[in-house]
């Protein structure tokens, strides 16, 4: 079981929404993982059982330090460029949870 | 056959927990996911509505010790701005007058019939030409909540007619504005098929018609110039949350005196007389206030998080074609610089703004916090860069500063709540409802609720 960290502004909007099409790519993709949607600011905590990040550039350098492996893209809404990420990240990192 | 009836239309139907969790079951079972996924999904979202009403009525609680002690040295209404807190203190208005639970169960069935509504408007838009359905789900029961509140305010209806004049209201500007919005939202991601849902997009449409009139958008693209990275800080959201409360609290303390400052220790106030020490008494005030916004947040993303994923995936399978209406911060990884600079330049807008309050002697002063601040300012920053660079962006997010402070302050003149929502829809078209709305009421003469 992976767990998976969507991060953006405020935890509400963007990077929930990131987190409902998350959880589609992992169940089509037959990924088994755990989605959490935070903001910057309070990602400590959440991102000291991460194994991914998924957020936007701006926002990396804002995060907290972190051994999980952070995605990231401009468009965190599109959901053919998160999948493509998301998947090719699974694979190479984690390809026994697939 | 009574008693069953009295337990579903008294205990089950109008209580926000229930209602809720059965709300969020349907649509995991609707979207054919399993019975124990949707099961885990209500009893969540359940959580998060009590959630919700904690760091609702502690928030509104310990505000209040800080505006009555303002009020009681100066004669000042104060008030807020934060948009989570403002649609449960207009619930907290309600439940007074109607019953505990009242106020947030009438905004959750407005949100429903808002969506069902806006759903119809994009299915008919080869005639109503609105084209976005709007996702944002957490500004959606904000927006539901607040309207319910000021119609029921001034109009004085029932249950069903509140719910279903907020919620053509609602739909309306949900459709109307963000659809305004496809055109310049898809120029700014290049070609993305989305649009800004959020609640400053009278002013991203003004800033996109506007700033090509001010500057010249392949001159002077912030974009394409150097920012320092040390302000940083300021976009963490609860830090900046934290510095507002801060300097709110310490001007209200040196307003209000030693005498004052004694009184919000004792029993009518905090009730910390252990605090001694007034910096140490002003910081845990002000990280107090904090906690329990985010308190208030929490609950609200807990429960916002199950709503979302049944909206999305129903409007998705209903409506193919249709243009998703998303958080506004989904345009700032397009635009990280204007993100900073038109927060920076709304938040001193706003400073200007609330300190023209206070020297002419406006009777309400406003305090500023993060979410107006930081969403607005940086959104508009994004839209005048775009089409105006960054002379553009400097003028029209200043502008947009000073218009929150002033629209709000009407607002909170018409409305009597303690906080205000501070973006500036609510600054400009939703003052206008208001005065509207309270212009009927009056016509009619219907006393003024809540």
């Amino acid at each position: 079981m992976l767990n998976i960290v969507c991060v953006c502004h405020n935890g509400m909007g963007t990077s929930m929404l990131l987190k409902i099409n998350v959880n589609n790519i992992c169940m089509e993709n037959g990924i088994s993982a755990s989605v959490e949607a935070c903001s910057h600011g309070e990602a400590a905590g959440f991102l000291m059982n991460a194994d991914i990040v998924l957020t936007s550039p701006e926002i990396v350098e804002m995060l907290p330090p972190t051994d999980a492996v952070i995605l990231q893209t401009t468009n965190m809404l599109d959901k053919a460029t998160v999948t493509e990420l998301l998947v090719n990240c699974v694979k190479e990192h984690f390809p026994n949870e697939m | 056959m009574s008693y069953i009836l009295d337990l579903l239309l008294n205990q089950i139907f109008t209580q926000p927990f229930l209602l809720l969790a059965i709300v969020v079951f349907i649509g995991y079972v609707a979207m054919k996911q399993t019975v124990s996924k949707a099961l885990i999904g209500a009893f969540k979202a359940s959580i998060g509505i009590i959630v919700m009403g904690i760091g609702s009525s502690a928030l509104s609680t310990n505000f209040g010790h800080l505006l009555t002690a303002l009020r009681n040295a100066t004669g000042l209404q104060g008030a807020g701005l934060n948009t989570y807190s403002t649609m449960t203190a207009g619930f907290e208005k309600m439940d007074a007058v109607l019953g505990e639970g009242v106020g947030t169960t009438w905004g959750l069935y407005t949100l429903l019939v808002a969506f069902i509504f806006n759903l119809i408007l994009v299915a008919l838009r080869k005639w109503t030409k609105i084209r976005a359905v709007y996702l944002t789900g957490n500004a959606m029961i904000v927006q539901c909540g607040i309207t319910v509140y000021i119609v029921w305010r001034f109009l004085g209806t029932g249950m069903i007619p509140t719910i279903l004049i907020s919620a053509v209201l609602t739909a309306l500007y949900w459709g109307i504005f963000s659809t305004l919005l496809i055109k310049p939202a898809k120029v700014i991601t290049g070609g993305a098929d989305l649009t800004v849902a959020h609640q400053q997009m009278f002013m991203d449409f003004v800033a996109y018609k506007v700033a090509p009139k001010i500057g010249d958008p392949q001159k002077d693209d912030i974009e394409k110039k150097k920012l320092p990275s040390s302000l940083n800080f300021l976009q963490d959201s609860i830090l900046a949350t934290l510095l507002c409360m801060i300097i709110a609290t310490a001007v209200i303390m040196l307003v209000i005196g030693g005498d004052g400052i004694d009184a919000l220790r004792g029993a009518d106030g905090f009730n910390q007389a252990a605090y001694k020490n007034t910096i140490i008494f002003m910081l845990w005030i002000a990280i107090t206030l904090t906690a329990d916004l985010w308190v208030l947040l929490a609950g609200v993303r807990m429960f916002v998080g199950e709503l979302m994923m049944s909206f999305k995936g129903i409007s998705e399978k209903l409506l193919p074609g249709a243009v998703a209406g998303v958080d506004c911060a989904a345009l700032y990884g397009f635009a990280p610089k204007s993100v900073v600079l038109g927060f920076l330049c709304g938040a001193l807008g706003q400073i200007v703004g609330v300190i023209i309050l206070i020297v002419t002697g406006s009777p309400i002063v406003l305090i500023p916090s993060f979410i107006p601040l930081f969403f607005d300012g940086a959104t508009v920053g994004i839209f005048a860069n775009k089409f105006g660079g960054w002379k553009a962006l400097v003028v029209l997010c200043f502008c947009t500063g000073l218009i929150q402070i002033f629209g709000s302050a009407l607002a909170v003149a018409m409305l009597d709540l303690t906080w205000w929502q501070g973006v500036s829809d609510y600054a400009t078209i939703w003052v206008a409802i208001t005065a509207v709305l309270k212009g009927i009421g009056a016509l009619l003469g219907i006393p003024v609720a809540g």
